[in-house]
């Protein structure tokens, strides 16, 4: 089989080959069955190991490629972003040139230079599948553009321009942000038309090249401006050389002065327009920008529709004195509460099958709600979320017989968590937060009552089920959640109830089995020692009542009970770890010993009294004693109620000895 | 250039050429916004939309508004592409602007392909009738040899506006009904017989 894997691994290694090869080295039928045979079995080997590989990785392998593109996708975004900045620093600069004069015109090369340089790197580094030479071209504008419908005038996508002298470079822009390159074309086969007037879509301009007509649609006046500008600049890039001329990036916005105005103000208006120039007029960008808003809110742009809101907020509580503010401010304030109206209805969609998954999903949206101020209604809607996320968790592990109690407090972490990443500095909103952790809880409480602590459970399951929420919900500490008090609280009567009912259960079976009252005989040593060591076990050291090789010197009962008794003492005093509880698990482990120690032998039985008695002796001096250093020990409080009865006995005890008296006695 | 099929009303598609400062943005704006612009500025590409009744009928009108200017007569293909009637206006006052309008004929048939494309002759600004540079009778003549109507109209006074726009949306209107009865495969037909009718003319 080495040799296979050496063939197969070969890098020349032709299927065809080996088989000829095959075919002439075996002799016969049941040669080549037997070739036939060690490959199939080595490809299973192989399927198999990969298969254990795979499984092996299986989680890591998940999380890592998820990473992965988690990673990619941030810095593509980080790099678009940055290319953003370095455009809006340039055209500052640009302004910041002009306005020195025109003395720095070498400068103003070098820096024409550098620009082109940098766009030819923006295009290479963020566009996929553009690999056109840019070298030696001139850069004229960027930027990203809306196409719409021609029919209808819907979006259809966004998409983002390179305009350089000679080629016009269309990207898609992807959900990522991430640019994926459509087509070029040559400017000058490129016809553009400033559309003035379609049906109320406005900032629109009809792009006509070899490959059809499409509608695209600027953010801003200025921006669709400046790309007709530009766009004819491309096109007489030949005829006249070239004027530096520069328009400001589409961006930026600044008030319009009355030459910009009359061009693009609709017809109606242009006679008036001159009249108006004395006027304190709005820059035209806030004119258009609730258009804008409501495009970037439909098409879900989300973070770009609050940059924006706030954008004019911004210049709103700067200026009031121009014309038509209160119609804008009104219009900003409407769509500030539609975006918050989305965003939370988003929000509430977010949950998933998964917890985690949902909280990853409401990210954005929180962040967004949060800049505009909304924390507090988007907090009332994470929590919701959660708490079905929460609830279907919950669901799902019981039925898989999950540790539930492990998730539950798991998830309120995860959840406390996310909530305070999002609303750390909103007091108001920890408040909330606390209020749903202790609502969560009365939920989860009441299911586990429901489901867990139903009537009729043993002991050990009670304890082992509460031990199991005590101790993640006290972990829950660690970050600042302190729930215990509170659950304690949700279950305590029922656990009480619980209790009591397993006291009288318990009552009940006690002196159950007929006592002979005669020393206990294991019969063999192994028994002896069995026994022995399983009491040590449970605390307790019976070596010193051992008689012979095979025998206790206390009645089977007796030895029974102390088992018994020892598990229940560790369940109780688990369960008394709440000082609330302690007393009903006293008063269980008390009336149990109690009606042991109460036990008489049958009348017709011959008896000896003092092996009654010394039966009786062991309860009271040797079982109780560490029945209440275990309960001390594991629940971590003095059991005043266990004491009592050793008093009580120790004070009676004196007369007692060798006395019918002492079983007759009911109380210690 | 092939459309989606609109849902909504029909569209037609109007081209107004002529040589620069004639009153092509005059006629447009006039149509569409009842309004004259004194102020001369010239046009690089303007395209309106705007909804009308046509014979009772709903119809959308797409106004495209070319330069006149000479320095944009490269770019001029492009546009005429897309047109499916146009307005060729010259100004009754400037023999120039008349003249120019044999090539603009020109490259219209040059780039549409097609001798019977709906097409006026507007002889605008006739409200200046009293420095008239242009005869009525050559005006005429002209229209007659191209076979397509003449109107002269005036952007200052409304006079004949609303007409040359929607004559020319009901030759369009025709033109487009003729040609959904004709199979694809005659369309081509069509094209070329009516080229061969116009030169036996
Ligand atoms: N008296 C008069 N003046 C007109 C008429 N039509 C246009 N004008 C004037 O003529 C000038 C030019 O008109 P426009 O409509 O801008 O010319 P245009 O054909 O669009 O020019 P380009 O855009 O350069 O091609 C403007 O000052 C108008 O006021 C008209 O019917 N009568
Ligand atoms: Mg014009």
């Amino acid at each position: 089989m080495g040799d296979l894997i050496k063939e197969f691994d070969n890098p020349n290694f032709s299927v065809e080959r080996y088989t000829k090869q095959l075919v002439k080295e075996c002799v016969g039928g049941p040669d080549l069955q037997k070739k036939k045979k060690e490959i199939q079995a080595y490809s299973d080997k192989t399927s198999a190991t990969l298969k254990r590989s795979v499984y092996a990785n299986y989680m890591q392998f998940i999380e890592t490629a998820k990473e992965i593109s988690n990673l990619e996708s941030e810095m593509t975004q980080l790099s678009l972003l940055l290319h953003e900045q370095h455009n809006i620093l340039a055209s500052l600069t640009d302004g910041a040139a002009a306005k020195t004069g025109e003395d720095n015109d070498k400068e103003f090369h070098n820096e024409e230079e550098a620009e082109n340089m940098h766009a030819t790197r923006a295009v290479k580094e963020m566009v996929q599948g553009f690999n056109g030479n840019l070298e030696g071209k001139t850069f004229l504008c960027e930027g990203a553009l809306t196409e719409l419908d021609s029919n209808d005038y819907r979006p259809v996508q966004r998409v983002f321009f390179f305009l350089f002298n000679d080629v016009l470079i269309v990207c898609k822009v992807k959900h990522d942000k991430r640019l994926e390159f459509i087509s070029e074309y040559d400017p000058k086969k490129i016809a553009v038309i400033n559309i003035k007037d379609l049906n109320g879509v406005k900032n629109a301009i009809n792009i006509i090249t070899p490959d059809g007509s499409k509608i695209y649609q600027s953010i801003t006046p200025a921006g669709k401006t400046e790309w007709i500008e530009q766009f004819e600049v491309a096109f007489r890039w030949d005829q006249q050389q070239k004027k530096p001329k520069k328009g400001p990036a589409p961006q930026p916005p600044k008030p319009n002065n009355s030459n910009n105005l009359t061009v693009d103000i609709s017809p109606t208006d242009s006679q008036s327009a001159v009249v108006r120039k004395e006027e304190n007029m709005a820059p035209d960008w806030i004119h258009s920008a609730t258009d804008e808003i409501e495009t970037f809110i439909a098409q879900r742009h989300f973070e770009d529709a609050e940059s924006l809101i706030k954008r004019c907020k911004d210049f709103l509580q700067q200026s009031k004195t121009f014309v038509g503010v209160v119609e804008i401010e009104e219009k900003v304030m409407q769509l500030e509460r539609q975006l918050a109206d989305v965003l939370l209805q988003e929000l509430s969609k977010c949950h998933a099958r998964n917890l985690e998954v949902a909280l990853r999903s409401t990210r954005r949206c929180l962040q967004i709600l949060v800049n505009m101020g909304k924390a507090r209604q988007a907090s009332g809607t994470l929590l919701k979320v959660c708490s079905i996320g929460l609830r279907t968790a919950q669901k799902e592990a019981r039925k898989n017989n999950a540790k539930i109690s492990e998730l539950f407090f798991c998830d309120l972490a995860q959840v406390a968590c996310a909530f305070l990443l999002s609303f750390e500095s909103q007091p108001a909103c920890v408040s909330a937060l606390v209020v749903w952790c202790n609502a969560e809880l009365q939920y989860f409480a009441s299911q586990l009552k429901k489901h867990y602590l139903t009537k009729g459970s043993h002991l050990e399951s009670i304890a082992k089920c509460v031990e199991g929420v005590r101790k993640p919900c006290a972990k829950l500490t660690e970050i600042g959640l302190d729930l215990s008090y509170h659950l304690e609280g949700l279950l305590r009567a029922d656990l009480e109830d619980l209790i009591n009912e397993s006291r009288l259960r318990l009552l009940e079976t006690v002196g159950r089995t007929d006592d002979p009252w005669q020393p206990f005989n294991l019969h063999t040593k192994s028994n002896l020692k069995r026994l022995l060591l399983e009491l040590e076990v449970l605390g307790i050291d019976m070596r010193p009542h051992t008689t012979g090789d095979t025998w206790i010197n206390l009645t089977q009962s007796t030895l029974n009970f102390t088992r018994h008794y020892l598990q229940l003492t560790n369940h109780c005093a688990y369960l008394a770890k709440s000082e609330a509880l302690s007393k009903s698990c006293q008063v269980l482990l008390r009336d149990l010993i109690i009606a042991q120690h109460s036990l008489k032998p049958d009348a017709n039985l011959s008896v000896d009294p003092n092996f009654v008695a010394k039966n009786k002796q062991f309860l009271c001096e040797e079982l109780l004693p560490i029945a209440i250093s275990i309960f001390r020990r594991i629940s971590g409080s003095n059991p005043d109620i266990l004491r009592t009865i050793g008093i009580i006995r120790q004070q009676q005890a004196a007369p007692i000895p060798k006395k019918r008296s002492v079983y007759q006695t009911d109380v210690f | 250039m092939s459309k989606k099929p609109t849902a909504g009303p029909a569209l037609h598609k109007v081209i107004m050429v002529g040589s620069g400062g004639v009153g092509k943005s005059a006629l447009t704006l006039q149509f569409m916004y009842d309004e004259f612009v004194e102020d001369y500025e010239p046009t690089k590409a303007d395209s309106y939309r705007k909804k009308v009744v046509l014979d009772g009928e709903e119809v959308q009108i797409d106004i495209l508004d070319t330069a006149g200017q000479e320095d944009y007569a490269a770019i001029r293909d492009n546009y005429f592409r897309s047109g499916e009637g146009f307005l060729c206006v010259f100004s009754i006052t400037d023999d120039e602007s008349f003249q120019a309008t044999q090539e603009f004929r020109e490259q219209i048939l040059r780039v549409k392909n097609d001798e019977s494309i709906p097409f006026l002759l507007v002889g605008n600004k006739c409200d200046l009738n009293g420095i008239r540079r242009v005869p009525l009778a050559e005006c005429q003549q002209r229209a007659q040899q191209w076979q397509v109507p003449y109107v002269e109209t005036s952007a200052k006074t409304r006079e004949n506006v609303d007409k040359v726009f929607f004559d020319l949306m009901r030759e369009i209107r025709s033109r487009k009904t003729e040609d959904s009865k004709a199979t694809s495969g005659r369309a081509k037909d069509r094209c070329k017989k009516r080229r061969l009718k116009c030169t036996h003319l």
